[in-house]
């Protein structure tokens, strides 16, 4: 019974047949299960990106589907080294998608140079570029990280109001976003 | 062909051209003596002994271990050793290995009926390391060259478009120069 899996956010009128809920809670549970990510992988964690949508690991369940353009996408996964050269390209692919918009980095590479730390080519983290709501450490993360990873996520968006801001988002250019989902 | 003859072939006809004292693993391997015999010994190789595949153009930085900021030396002391390892001034014998101020450029062919490969090699001053581009005998010469122009800063003379490949425009210098310090950016840690 879905009262039963989200008795926060859905409430039954007595005797009635009907639902009650907020605006805020039913366009986030909307969004919470449609995370369409971006196709968009960088170097090594890529890989492990693409088993966590194939079947063993199943992205699909959470209603993570991979679109192939970024003005259909709703979060990227910044899966592998991210190099200065690449910043201009990610900036500019990050602002093509429409909000609310979401970024998770995956791995080492991605949150802060990782195994490239000295290097004179490897950016020191994407926050340096655009905003990251989620990170996931590890070298590579395992696909359950990932998909963690995105459960995290998803309870941010289960916090996010319209209301506030405007949008749904935080407008920051680029740092750690709120990690109480505060806009 | 065998690989002897190969190499006696280029010993030769090319002018100054000895055999390497240090081979690249067991392959051929014919060290230059001078920038202007590399057209000479590339078209040898490609007009009459069939290497019609340049597979690589590289270098090689024999400058010793320096110690630039933010990078670690090349023999960092080991935490609470009794002494410390003396830094290696020269770790191996041989005109080939021993540390020294110049630039090794390679280039590789390859001759694709008998598998031969062959390996040419130049040495070049650091300071205005300047030798003849091949694009004009081998179209796969072009990235090649501005790769190894990019990380080491040889000039390929006759290069049509001899421009950065890898590095992004705002990066100064050859990342893979010995003596390299890097400029630190926005990208980087603060
Ligand atoms: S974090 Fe590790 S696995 Fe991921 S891209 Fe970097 S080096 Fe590769």
């Amino acid at each position: 019974m879905i009262l039963d899996k989200y008795p926060a956010v859905l409430q039954a009128v007595p005797g009635g047949k009907i639902l009650l809920t907020t605006t805020d809670d039913f366009i986030n549970l909307g969004r919470k299960y449609s995370i369409w990510p971006l196709t968009f992988g960088l170097a090594c964690c890529a890989i492990e990106m693409m088993a966590a949508y194939a079947s063993r690991f199943d992205f699909d369940r959470l209603g993570v589907i991979p679109r192939p353009s970024p003005r259909q996408a709703d979060l990227m996964i910044i899966a592998g080294t991210f190099v200065k050269k690449m910043a201009a390209p990610v900036r500019e692919i990050y602002h093509q998608m429409p909000e609310p918009r979401f970024v998770i980095a995956m791995g080492s590479c991605a949150n802060c140079g990782g195994p490239f730390h000295d290097a004179y080519s490897v950016v020191k983290g994407v926050d340096k570029v655009i905003p990251v709501d989620v990170y996931i450490p590890g070298c590579p993360p395992r696909p359950e990280a990932l998909i963690y990873g995105v459960m995290e996520l998803q309870k941010k968006i289960m916090r996010m109001k319209l209301a506030k801001g405007g949008g749904a988002t935080l407008q920051a250019e680029k740092g750690s976003r709120d990690p109480a989902g505060g806009a | 062909m065998t690989r002897e003859k190969v190499l006696s072939d280029i010993l030769a006809q090319v002018p100054g051209a000895s055999a390497a004292a240090a081979p690249v693993k067991d392959y051929p391997t014919v060290r230059l003596s001078q920038p202007s015999d590399l057209p000479t010994a590339a078209r040898l190789l490609k007009d009459e002994l069939g290497f019609d595949y340049l597979e690589m153009v590289t270098a090689v930085d024999w400058l010793g271990p320096t110690k630039t900021e933010g990078f670690l030396p090349a023999v960092t002391p080991i935490p609470f050793a009794a002494k410390a390892p003396a830094l290696p001034v020269t770790p191996a014998a041989g005109p080939d290995i021993a540390y020294r101020p110049v630039l090794d450029l390679l280039w590789s062919f390859g001759n694709l009926k008998t598998h031969l490969k062959v390996f040419l090699r130049l040495e070049v001053s650091r300071e205005k390391p300047e030798v003849p581009s091949l694009t004009g005998l081998f179209p796969a010469a072009d990235w090649q060259e501005r790769e190894t122009f990019d990380l080491f800063g040889v000039r390929f003379s006759g290069h049509p478009n001899l421009t950065k490949i890898l590095t992004p425009d705002f990066l100064q210098g050859h990342p893979l120069l010995k003596d390299y310090v890097h400029q630190p950016d926005e990208f980087d840690a603060d």
